[in-house]
């Protein structure tokens, strides 16, 4: 069952065509891969799925409803969010608060937000630990897993997360994307935006490739690797 | 000794005013990237709500209440009507804005009401003083410095312990990324107008107490130093814009306090090289505005 | 061939119209570059209410003389200084004959030298300093109680409590803050009294505390203060001074003949001011009030509508006077020579006294919220300092 499904979208910033027609869909319980170098405008598709990019074209729907003019909090409120890409934590904010945010969403979440928050914690002793600290001073792994944790706050059934390898230690990287397997097993459905392509493709059902703004390869995760194109879209050659 | 204590409660009455106005402005820069030279009306607006509900008989403190509400409930409309349809325009559209609003009620106030002050009867009580000591310290003063404290501490409470106060600080930082948490992203403007309304009208009552009369031009001088304030404590930093205040209080009464005659006339000048010399230190003020590692 | 010289003669017949302007119009037009917007609106805005109500009951009877009427051509010069000039050189170009300048002195003087090359008088209804028609020229004529006028008075008063140590709170923003209570503490020098000192402010600070502090300091205390603050200076600054427990008496200028001053209540109490009038009994200014009220349904909030009034009846006494003539230069030598002339607030004397008004100067005193006549002074002219 198709939980987004993404057609011919076209995002725009000013002259800047950043995503050219670009179809995708994504099913319940699936892990799907988003690839491509870097400016393939996979963040903006991301962006453009929660009304954070301006849309300049094509359609989106969630779970069967359009969303394509629905604001950010309205989607959020559907069911879908995105980690960002660079963490994004609040970071004047202790670790307890960037968490009760992220139960903003309604007031039934917010009434569960304390048991939530204690979830939270388990799966992430780390965080646990530092409850009180200021995001600001967390460690770049500690600040991916608050992005991620506040992110579940508002318990999503899809996910979509922007590089969240980026810039951090690599035994560090192998826990989030244990975190985001394990994700499949409590019913979220996960988009992944990396440029990490082994550790993606391990972790991914499916994926796409996409380059200059178009989808340019799109299979099983056996298949991509397989054919052997990979490297031609990441040189941009595709 | 006893001059420089009296100077010293002079200087935290002051700046107490400048930081609620401060505040005022700080509040809905920090989460919409705007300067509301607009602000000083809302001030103007509490000084006509209690000319009026006076005028109609109300009791005083019912007046007063009316005034702040007014002042409240127009920072929203404001914030509805003129602000919403150019959120997404360039900071220049915004404050661009912000003046025509401020222009329109000028106009508004001058042709509908009048050019001429309206007098408001400050009663008897709030004209006495407190003799602590050797110290005497001037009733309306002694509320300002209470009435500042008390409205820290209640927009400190509320920033720190409800969520949507949480949300607000969260805005302040990254305004997307607190609306990816689901957070209703007017909801969150709305409160900042609401807040800094209400501070204008606390800020206005205070303003009020000194001069006992409104005017169409009322806000114009207090928004100027609300801005200065501001900017030196740092842009869009809550305690930025407290900190600089007071600051801005006592740099102000240190000059008139202790500048000699031949040189007062220039104390404005001085006061404006001070804030430069200080911004040239910390070029993005006292304090300046925290945000996320991106 | 013909037909050019009929445009000729359309358009030489069009320049001498325009040249003789209301000659050939059987209207007198006054114009006005007035602030109705911006800073100068509580001034300007109460003087042409003045103005209509004098034009109103001039027009009714007929006109001056009961042959000539009036026009009043209003321009908002938005209270700046660079548009008064704009407005008055469209307020020529519209043909009129006097002119009315803002109640500043500032752009007053801006629009005044537009109408001096046009060799059309101007009056300013109520800029008072004393200065204005010698920094102009022979066109420009103050209509307002002048400063140093004032400021006689206040000290002549001063000297007569007894006063010996006079304190004076000035404000080097505007003339009128500044050199008002400066005429006051040279006559009150010249009379015998010392000055204690001078404390400076800043229009608007409204925060007095610093100032008042320092005052509390002083030894020995002064036993006069003297101010040409006005709102919202003045209310700050008195309020501060009571209630940091100072008992001095205070001394104001017409500024502060405002209702806010007199619902200042206890604060207030005591407070002698000069104005350009006192309404008592059966005075013209109380005929005027009540003339005021029946025209506007409301109360006059202030003297300015009064010596708005005022320009017009100099304006009427110097047509009658020229026989009905309305050129510039023919204006300007009646309005020059008028003497005594009933107006609103008393009369009007501008023969001699260089294009600055000799008027009566009003004192009031403050007694439970309401003005109480004191006396009305007319300084002995020795004693007036010369202008600066």
């Amino acid at each position: 069952m198709t939980l987004l499904a993404i057609k011919d979208l076209v995002v725009r910033y000013g002259a800047i065509q950043a995503v050219r027609g670009v179809s995708l869909s994504v099913g319940k319980g699936e892990i799907i891969a988003l690839l491509g170098a870097n400016g393939a405008g996979k963040s903006s598709v991301l962006n453009a799925c929660m009304g954070l990019a301006p849309k300049a074209g094509g359609s989106i729907a969630f779970d069967g409803v359009p969303i394509e003019r629905e604001t950010t909090e309205a989607i959020v409120r559907r069911g879908m969010t995105l980690t960002p890409e660079g963490r994004r934590v609040f970071a004047a904010l202790s670790v307890l608060e960037n968490l009760e945010i992220g139960a903003a969403a309604s007031a039934e979440l917010r009434r569960r937000g304390r048991e939530n928050r204690e979830a939270m914690f388990e799966l992430f002793p780390r965080l646990a630990e530092r409850r009180q600290q200021l995001a600001g001073t967390l460690s770049g792994g500690e600040q991916q897993m608050l992005a991620i944790a506040r992110s579940l706050m508002s318990q999503p059934t899809l996910l979509l997360l922007d590089e969240p390898s980026l810039g951090l230690a690599p035994n560090i990287v192998d826990q989030i994307f244990d975190l985001i397997a394990s994700l499949k097993t409590r019913g979220i459905t996960v988009l992944l935006v990396e440029q990490n392509v082994e550790l993606s493709l391990d972790i991914a059902d499916r994926a796409y490739v996409l380059a200059g703004g178009d989808v340019v390869m799109a299979g099983s995760a056996q298949e991509l690797r397989a054919s052997g194109g990979l490297e031609r879209a990441y040189l941009g050659a595709a | 000794m006893d001059f420089l204590v009296q100077q010293f409660v002079n200087a935290l009455a002051l700046g107490g005013t400048y930081a609620l106005l401060g505040l005022g402005l700080a509040v809905v820069f920090s989460v919409l990237g705007l300067i509301n030279f607009a602000h000083g009306e809302l001030m103007t607006l509490t000084g006509y709500g209690i000319f009026y509900a006076l005028f109609l008989g109300l009791p005083f403190p019912v007046a007063l209440l009316i005034g702040v509400t007014l002042a409240t409930v127009s920072a929203m409309l404001m914030e509805r009507i003129a602000f919403r349809p150019v959120r997404n325009s360039s900071p220049t559209t915004m404050l661009l804005t912000s003046f025509a609003v401020s222009t329109i009620l000028h106009i508004l106030f001058q042709n509908l009401i009048s050019a001429r002050p309206k007098a408001i009867p400050i009663p008897d009580a709030l004209a006495g003083a407190v003799t602590i000591g050797t110290l005497q310290i001037g009733a309306i003063q002694l509320i300002s410095i209470v009435v500042t404290a008390l409205s820290l501490l209640g927009l400190t409470l509320f920033l720190k312990r409800s969520m949507l106060g949480i949300a607000m600080r969260a805005a302040a930082e990254d305004f997307n990324v607190t609306r990816l948490m689901g957070v209703n992203a007017n909801m969150v403007i709305s409160t900042a107008f609401a807040i800094s309304g209400l501070l204008a009208g606390v800020a206005g009552i205070l303003w009020l107490f000194q001069r006992g009369s409104v005017d169409p031009l009322m806000g114009f001088l207090p928004v100027l130093k609300a801005f200065i304030a501001v900017v030196l404590g740092g842009l869009g930093s809550l305690s930025g814009a407290v900190v600089g205040g007071f600051l801005l209080g006592f740099i102000e009464i240190a000059l008139r306090a202790y500048l000699p005659d031949d040189a007062l006339a220039y104390r404005d000048a001085i006061s404006l090289t001070l804030v430069i010399a200080v911004l040239f230190f910390y070029p993005q003020g006292l304090v300046p505005r925290r945000e996320s590692v991106r | 061939m013909s037909r050019f010289l009929k445009i000729g003669v359309s358009l030489a017949a069009l320049a001498i119209s325009t040249a003789t302007g209301a000659l050939a119009d059987d209207v007198l037009k006054i114009g006005f570059a007035g602030g109705f917007t911006g800073y100068l609106a509580p001034y300007d805005q109460p003087t042409l209410q003045g103005i209509e109500l004098a034009v109103d009951e001039i027009n009714n009877a007929g006109g001056i003389d009961g042959k000539l009427k009036i026009e009043v051509i209003t321009r908002d010069m938005r209270s700046e200084i660079a548009q008064s000039a704009v407005m008055a050189q469209e307020l020529i170009d519209q043909g009129i004959n006097v002119m009315l300048a803002p109640c500043d002195v500032d752009p007053a003087v801006a629009a005044g030298q537009i109408a001096q090359g046009a060799g059309i008088p101007t009056i300013a209804p109520c800029a008072s300093t004393p200065t204005l028609p010698g920094i102009v020229g022979d066109y420009m004529f103050a209509n307002y109680t002048a400063d140093n006028l004032q400021g006689t008075a206040l000290a002549d008063f001063a000297i007569q409590q007894g006063y010996k140590n006079a304190l004076i709170l000035i404000s080097k923003d505007t003339p009128y803050t500044e050199k008002l209570p400066g005429y006051f503490a040279k006559v009150f020098e010249a009379k015998g009294g010392k000055l204690a000192d001078a404390v400076e402010f800043k229009m608007g600070q409204q925060d007095f505390s610093a100032e008042v502090t320092k005052i509390k300091q002083l030894n020995p205390a002064p036993d006069v203060i003297m101010t040409a603050a006005y709102e919202p200076d003045f209310p700050a600054f008195i309020k501060q001074l009571r209630s940091a427990g100072i008992a001095t008496p205070v001394l104001g200028s017409d500024g502060i003949d405002s209702p806010t001053t007199l619902a200042l209540g206890e604060i207030a109490e005591g407070v002698v001011f000069a104005n350009a009038g006192f309404p008592s009994a059966g005075s013209p200014l109380a005929k005027f009030n009540d003339a005021f009220k029946a025209h506007f349904g409301q109360e006059s909030s202030t003297v300015y509508t009064a010596t708005g009034y005022d320009v017009i009846k100099i304006v009427e006494a110097a047509v009658k006077a020229t026989g009905g003539k309305t050129d510039g230069a023919s204006l300007r030598e009646a309005i020059d020579n008028l003497e005594n002339v009933p107006v609103a607030t008393g009369t009007i004397t501008y023969k001699g006294m260089n294009r600055v008004p000799l008027r009566v100067v009003a004192l009031n005193r403050i007694v439970g919220g309401q003005k109480t006549h004191v006396a009305d002074v007319t300084p002995n002219g020795a004693d007036v300092p010369p202008a600066e």
